[in-house]
Formats: structure tokens, sequence, C-alpha cells
């Protein structure tokens, strides 16, 4: 029974596999006439991706974006969803920070990168901003939607039963949220990645989105696609996790 | 809060004494100047036309809602917020969809402070009472309206409050369901010996349960008149319904609705 399962999965899986493989088998076609300078060989990519990773300089950056990502969402999460209850349920605080937060997030956010730079100088505190940022306002905004969706009545139930304000907060709605919170997480998360390739882009003080200027800048192309496939295989990996994630958060589902 | 765990031994009930309650939302009065007392260990319900009030009066006497004008005392002393005395059921049964049976019939003990196995315990010996051994491990989306009201019931007495505040409770369920809920829940009230003050709309089901019927008009919510229901006790759907007075008395409560009309 489970194994069947397992080979069901497999075969499911098939179209999609053979999709890639036909892919690649005719990027490598293309590549061996010579076409353009920006079609290489599916295999020249590999190859390159594979001596990048032997020769260290994307270790070192997958290493430091990732270490830059992480203290960058990590805030974003724990102060989006704690700004979000907050908003959520003191409607007269949201009062006051909304035209603020609509005022940013009506903005496309790359726009603030120059003004971090002036704010705070190109160093690395800027790249970790710009994460928080990419993150913070979407988290806040789920989780703060999730808590105005709380029934009213597990409220007035659990102040019947003598709730403390910060009992009704962690028992009703942090909970009723939750699976608001894990669409923002998610989203948060994804939203984050691209705030960190493009402040890396714009900054060039290392990690993946500096390698991909510096290549593209010099057109080392084959170079420029390895780094790009590195970058869609973490977003991928970035998306399994956070699915796993979601699964969590909602169990009783 | 913490207090110690209620005993499941008898409470001593308590009578509700409201007095001269007002209360508007915006332009509209709710309720004007509504007094009453519900004695100890009665069962009394409120019935009106919807927009009559009845759900603001039973959450001012929850303490959920501050009157504008009038108090509300509870064995003598007035109230000020929700206590640990009253505990209160709901229309929409008000049950937390991402806990199990058990945690949500111990909810009420949780927020009180009393100790995971204590409160466990309390809870499957309520369920058990109101017949959803069994039950304790499911959520509240894989039971029937009925059963998640009886979990809504048994949340309630696992505090083992002196008095039972109840909103419509047996208002979204199906019509036989219904009729087994209020015999259980008549059952309950001759064992404990609570206060209950229970809001309705149904005039067969006030009369059937109560010892008093309450009627309150709309917008204003003014008390416009108390029925005595004599209806003997214990009381059964096949006896009670089928008695004459039960017909008449019903007949008596349409007139008093219809008047207002």
């Amino acid at each position: 029974m489970k194994r069947a399962c397992r080979y069901k999965k497999i075969l499911d899986r098939l179209p999609t596999a053979l999709a890639i493989v036909l892919f690649a088998g005719a990027m490598e076609v293309v590549g061996r006439y010579d076409f353009s300078l920006f079609l290489p060989r599916f295999s020249t990519i590999m190859r390159t991706l594979w001596n990048l990773v032997m020769v260290g300089p994307l270790w070192e950056a997958i290493l430091r974006s990732v270490d830059s990502f992480v203290m960058g969402v990590t805030p974003a999460a724990v102060g989006g969803i704690l700004a979000g209850l907050v908003l959520g349920r003191y409607p007269l605080i949201a009062a006051v920070f909304d035209p603020f937060i609509g005022f940013i997030m009506s903005a496309p956010l790359p726009t603030f990168v120059p003004v971090l730079i002036v704010l705070f100088g190109v160093g690395r505190v800027v790249v970790l901003l710009t994460v928080f940022l990419f993150a913070f306002f979407i988290i806040l905004v789920n989780t703060r939607a999730g808590v105005e969706g709380t029934r009213r009545s597990l409220v007035d139930m659990a102040r019947s039963y003598g709730a403390s304000e910060v009992q009704v907060l962690a028992k009703v709605y942090l909970p009723s949220a939750l699976p608001s919170i894990a669409t923002g997480l998610r989203l948060g998360i994804i939203n984050g990645f691209k705030g960190l390739i493009i402040a890396e882009m714009m900054l060039g003080l290392g990690g993946l989105g500096r390698l991909l200027a510096q290549y593209a800048n010099v057109y080392l192309i084959s170079h420029l696609y390895a780094v790009v496939l590195t970058v869609m295989g973490m977003a991928l990996v970035g998306a399994y996790v956070v699915q796993a994630l979601d699964g969590l958060f909602i169990r009783w589902k | 809060m913490i207090v110690s765990a209620p005993m499941r031994s008898q409470v001593r009930p308590l009578g509700i004494d409201v007095r001269n309650l007002s209360k508007a939302f915006g332009l509209v009065l709710a309720l004007d100047d509504v007094s009453f007392s519900v004695r100890p260990g009665e069962f009394v319900s409120i019935v009106g036309p919807s927009g009559c009030g009845k759900t603001t009066l039973l959450k001012i006497i929850a303490g959920l809602i501050r009157p504008d004008q009038g108090v509300v005392e509870i064995g003598g002393l007035p109230i000020n917020g929700p206590g640990p005395e009253r505990a209160m059921v709901f229309q929409d049964f008000a049950l937390m969809p991402w806990a199990t049976v058990l945690r949500n019939a111990a909810f009420g003990l949780e927020v009180r402070g009393v100790p995971r196995k204590e409160r466990e315990e309390l809870a499957r010996s309520v369920l058990a009472k109101v017949g959803l051994s069994g039950f304790e491990n499911y959520y509240p989306h894989q039971l029937s309206g009925g059963m998640q009201q009886r979990v809504g019931l048994a949340r309630a007495l696992a505090v083992n409050p002196q008095i039972l505040l109840m909103d419509e409770p047996f208002a979204s369920v199906d019509e036989q369901t219904r009729r087994i809920l209020q015999d259980d829940l008549l059952k309950v009230w001759a064992d404990e010996r609570k206060t209950v003050v229970f809001v309705t709309h149904s005039m067969d089901e006030a009369i059937y349960l109560s010892d008093r019927v309450f009627v309150l008009s709309p917008r204003p919510g003014r008390l416009v008149r108390v029925l005595d229901v004599n209806l003997p006790r214990p009381r059964s759907s096949k006896e009670t319904r089928g008695s004459v007075l039960f017909a008449k008395l019903v007949e008596d409560l349409w007139e008093v609705l219809r008047e207002m009309q």
C-alpha cells in the first residue's frame, strides 16, 4: 500500500522531470552550434557551477547570503507578528500607523534601498534592513488580518471566563490568526529573498546578488547562469521548507 | 487569577437582581429601565422579538458589556465584569476550532489557572455528564451542531458556576436534537440546581424549560410581562407538551408577543 503510493508519487513527477531533461538537452544541442554567446551549453554551465562550488566564491557567497537573509528575516518575522497582533487588536493604534504602512506598501520596495544607503552608508546593515523591510510589512499585514478576523464570540467567551488581556491575546487571537500568520511568513520569506538579492546587487558587498552583478558586467555568461541556477535552487528549497511550516501551523484543519 | 479547582459538590445557587438597566448603542435604545429579580436556583427565560435587546441584557449580566445606567447584583453584591460564579453558553457555541473537545471543555479552568491534570480530569467528567465520553480528542468541526453545543455546555459546567447564562443555545440545531438537548439540560439543572437565565426566541422552548418567562419589547427593550409557568416538574416532552396547561401557556405568551407587533 505504502510502496504503491510512493511509486504513484514518482510517476506523477515524471512529466516534470522529463520536461527538465528535454530542456537541458535542447540547450546542450543549441550550445554546441555556438549560436550565441548568451546560449552556452548546458554541460558548460554545470561544469562552471561545479568549479565555482569547488573553488570557493559560490560557497562563500551562499553562506553570506543565507546569513544576511536569516539576520534580516528573523526580526521581521518576530516584529511583524507582534506588530500585527497589536495593530489588529487595538484599532486606535492601527489608525495612527495606517497611513505610514499604506504609504510604504504602495511604493515598490526597491525605492527605499537608495534611501537606506543615504541614511546608513554603504554597509551590510543596509542589506539586512532591506531584507527586513521586504519581509516585515507583508508579515504584519497578514497577521493583522488574521487577528481582525477572529470571531467576536470567542473573545467574549474567553473574557466571560475571566481571561486577562494577555490570555485573550495568547489563547484566542494568536491561535485564531495562525493560518494567516503562516501565509504572511510564506510571503515574507519569498519577499525577503527578493530584497536580499536586490540589495546585494545594488551594494556589491558580497553574497549571491553581488556575484550575479559581477559576472553579468564582464559577460561571464555560464558563470552568470550557474549563479542564477543556484538562486533558483535556493528559492525552491525555501519554498519546501515554508510549506512544511504551513502544515505544522494548521494541523487541526 | 489563580483559584482552587471548584469542587463537584453542590454549590449554593445565587439570585440575580437587575435594577434599572439602560443601555444605548448610538441612538438606538437597546434596554430601557429594565428591572427584575431571579431567585436562587430558578430557571428563567427571556423572550422577545429580535432586536429587543435580550442578548445585550444577558451580556450585561455576564459582565461583558457595561450598562449606561443601573446595576446587576449577584447574591446581593454588584458585579464589575465577569466573575467565577457565572458561566455563559453561546449561540454559535464559541468553540475554538484549533483545540480538541477536551481542551475546549477545560478552557474555563485553563484560564483560571487550574493545573492541567486536574482540569482535564474535571473536563472528562463533565463531558461524560453531557454524553460526550469518547470524543475528548475530536476537533469541533468533526462533531454535529448538537454535539458542539454539548461541549459548550460542558465547558460552562466544568467551572461549576452558580449561575448559567445561556444565549439562544439551541437556536442553530435541528428540532429533534433541540428537544433532546432541552431534556438533557433540565436533567443537569435538576441535578446541580443552578440559577439559569435562558435567552430564546422560541415560545415553546421558553415555556417547556422555565419557572418564569420574561417578555421584552423591542426598541426600546422594556420588560413588559412576566409569565409564571406552573407546570409540574420533572417535565417530559410527552407529558408536558401534551398537557392542556402547556398549550394554554404557549397561547398566552403568543398573545403577549402579538400585542407588541
